[in-house]
């Protein structure tokens, strides 16, 4: 159909093309693999945005519930494209639910899946109990205590360790997640106003908190919420007979070795592209970039394009993208599909 | 057998004893000698806030280690040991062992200031070159520089007595830093004293040299100023 959008995934760039789609006059139909909408920020429970402030159910959530009221948006929960026929302006798509759709362009916000820290064995992740993931600890962030998972016990000091599934050759993974040395000052904010006798430390090998986060978060968390920043990268989590972890790797400011005592360790886990991605590109026939994400058509005149025409993609589908951008993008590539439905019809008049 | 690499080694690491077993196999002899290793194990959390009550420390928790109070700094152009952005930095994670290793050369900030100035985020090195040194003094890992002999012996004048002689501060000075009370300088300076000074000031010179009049009122001023003072104490040291 000429007056129809496709939108796969709804996480925020979705749910935000989805809202761009009708405001624009045509219809929009999501189809989300998940049984419920709203992305990595609902699906894994995230708790203060970044940079907000707001909580993610709240702001996301408004997302979600803007998309489910409107009348012009159809939703295909817990369902997966299966085929695509046609071209820009005739696209069939066939769903996994049985259902057929057709629109007259596709936009792929099919977003990222977080980095898994098994890929990381040395760093503890599975082995102890105390060692967490950023959305582990978001989620306690969320329930307003923070314990080791361990006993219960209130941690005396929680170390952030950063580029977990980034910058690392050794795993294939060379790009930097961009959002996790932001994520994590905030993260370490956070921990810190719950609870205040926990000293926070997060190691780093750069602090690429970008643009206004610089103030906002690294130096907020350093300057009024002691956040104290350790250069060093992590060569291994143990454990010490005392039932803490021990931290050991070399603090590059000192040139020693060192070995610190520490009650939970937290891993800033990076963006790795979506899992699904090789089975996207062969549904859609797109192609992907070198690191396994969509691949960007050129971008200066071709604007959230991929390499087949009537296709367009945004967020972190991409990438790696904070959620503030990804929104933008999300409505940025809708205008693009909105476009494409606009021509074809003043080409029929 | 012998260690090659030795002078790669802190002399304080090398532990060398009589006889050792080790697993219980007798390595005494030419298996005699061990290197403790260079691991730092702990941080003190405490530490940055003990500097931060120095007058100067306040801001030392800001640094983000750019480099640029080493980089502008006219002692570390002499010396590269001199480092305040690393002493920052231990100071930060309370590594203080590792601060006491530099005792000797931590005082030796002539406040030039030029790292205070050039600091992108308001760390103020220099106060924090000022905070390392007198938390050195306080806890005795340093002798007491003859600058603070000078401040204490002023201020005790000021304090007894609302008013400040200079003859009494000088012997002062000169007690607490094992100085001849009579040096060359000192009597040729009297010497033209007596020669151009009029006699009424030498005699009211000398007058309260003796007796050290206090100022006015200082009984109860003195009070008050010894209590604001202790107040400060208090609050800055606990």
């Amino acid at each position: 159909m000429q007056d129809t959008v496709l939108i796969v995934g709804a996480g925020p760039a979705g749910l935000s093309a989805a809202s761009t789609v009708t405001a624009s006059g045509y219809k929009a139909v999501v189809v989300e693999k998940e049984e419920i909408l709203g992305g990595a920020p609902i699906i894994s429970g995230y708790a203060k945005l970044v940079p907000s402030g707001e909580w993610a159910k709240d702001a996301i959530g408004r997302m979600v519930s803007r998309v489910e009221e409107d009348s012009g948006v159809t939703i295909h929960k817990g369902a997966k494209v299966e085929s695509l026929d046609g071209e820009v302006g005739s696209f069939t798509a066939k769903l996994s639910n049985g259902e057929t759709v057709t629109a007259g362009a596709i936009v792929l916000a099919t977003g990222f899946t977080h980095f898994d820290s098994i890929n990381k064995p040395e760093w503890g992740f599975g082995t102890f109990e105390d060692v967490l993931t950023t959305t582990q600890m978001e989620q306690m962030v969320s329930t307003g205590k923070i314990a080791c998972p361990s006993d219960g016990r209130v941690p005396e000091r929680v170390a952030i360790l950063l580029c977990v599934g980034s910058r690392d050759r050794q795993i294939g993974r060379e790009w930097c997640s961009k959002i996790c040395c932001t994520v994590s000052a905030n993260l370490a904010m956070e921990i810190k106003e719950i609870s205040p006798e926990t000293d926070v430390f997060i190691y780093y090998m750069d602090i690429r908190t970008f643009g206004l986060y610089e103030d906002k978060f690294y130096w907020k968390s350093q300057e009024e919420f002691k956040t104290k920043f350790v250069k060093a990268r992590i060569a291994e989590v143990t454990a010490s007979p005392d039932g803490r972890l021990l931290v050991k790797g070399e603090d590059t400011l000192v040139k020693r070795p060192i070995i610190i005592p520490f009650d939970i360790v937290v891993h800033a886990i990076g963006m790795d592209p979506n899992e699904d991605n090789p089975e996207i590109a062969k549904v859609f026939g797109i192609g992907l970039e070198k690191h396994g994400f969509i691949e960007r058509a050129e971008h200066y005149t071709n604007t959230c394009g991929t390499t087949r025409r009537g296709i367009y993609s945004c967020g972190a589908a991409y990438g790696p993208e904070t959620i503030d951008d990804s929104i933008s993008q999300g409505a940025a590539a809708a205008s693009r599909a909105v476009a494409d439905l606009n021509a074809l019809v003043q080409k029929a008049s | 057998m012998a260690i090659h690499e030795k002078s790669l080694i802190e002399p304080d690491r090398l532990q060398t004893t009589e006889s050792l077993v080790v697993d219980g196999v007798d390595v005494s002899g030419s298996w005699n000698t061990m290197i403790t290793p260079r691991y730092l194990r702990d941080y003190d959390d405490d530490f940055e806030k003990t500097i931060q009550k120095y007058g100067g420390g306040e801001n030392v928790h800001r640094c983000w280690q750019c480099g640029s109070c080493t980089n502008s700094c006219t002692m570390y152009a002499q010396n590269v040991q001199f480092n305040p952005r690393y002493w920052i930095y231990l100071t930060r994670l309370g590594l203080k062992d590792e601060i006491v290793k530099d005792k000797d050369i931590i005082w030796q900030c002539v406040s030039c200031n030029k790292c205070t100035n050039i600091c992108p985020k308001d760390v103020r090195p220099e106060g924090v070159m000022k905070a390392l040194a007198h938390w050195m003094e306080d806890q005795g890992i340093t002798e007491k520089s003859p600058s603070s002999h000078f401040d204490e012996t002023f201020w005790e004048e000021i304090y007894h007595t609302g008013r400040i002689e200079d003859a009494a501060v000088m012997m002062g000075f000169f007690k607490r830093t094992n100085q001849p009370l009579v040096q060359e300088w000192l009597v040729l300076f009297g010497q033209r004293m007596m020669k151009y000074l009029p006699v009424s000031q030498l005699l009211k010179m000398g007058l309260n040299f003796i007796v050290t009049p206090r100022t006015k009122s200082w009984g109860k001023t003195g009070e008050v100023l010894k209590a604001y003072v202790e107040e400060q104490k208090e609050a800055a040291h606990g």
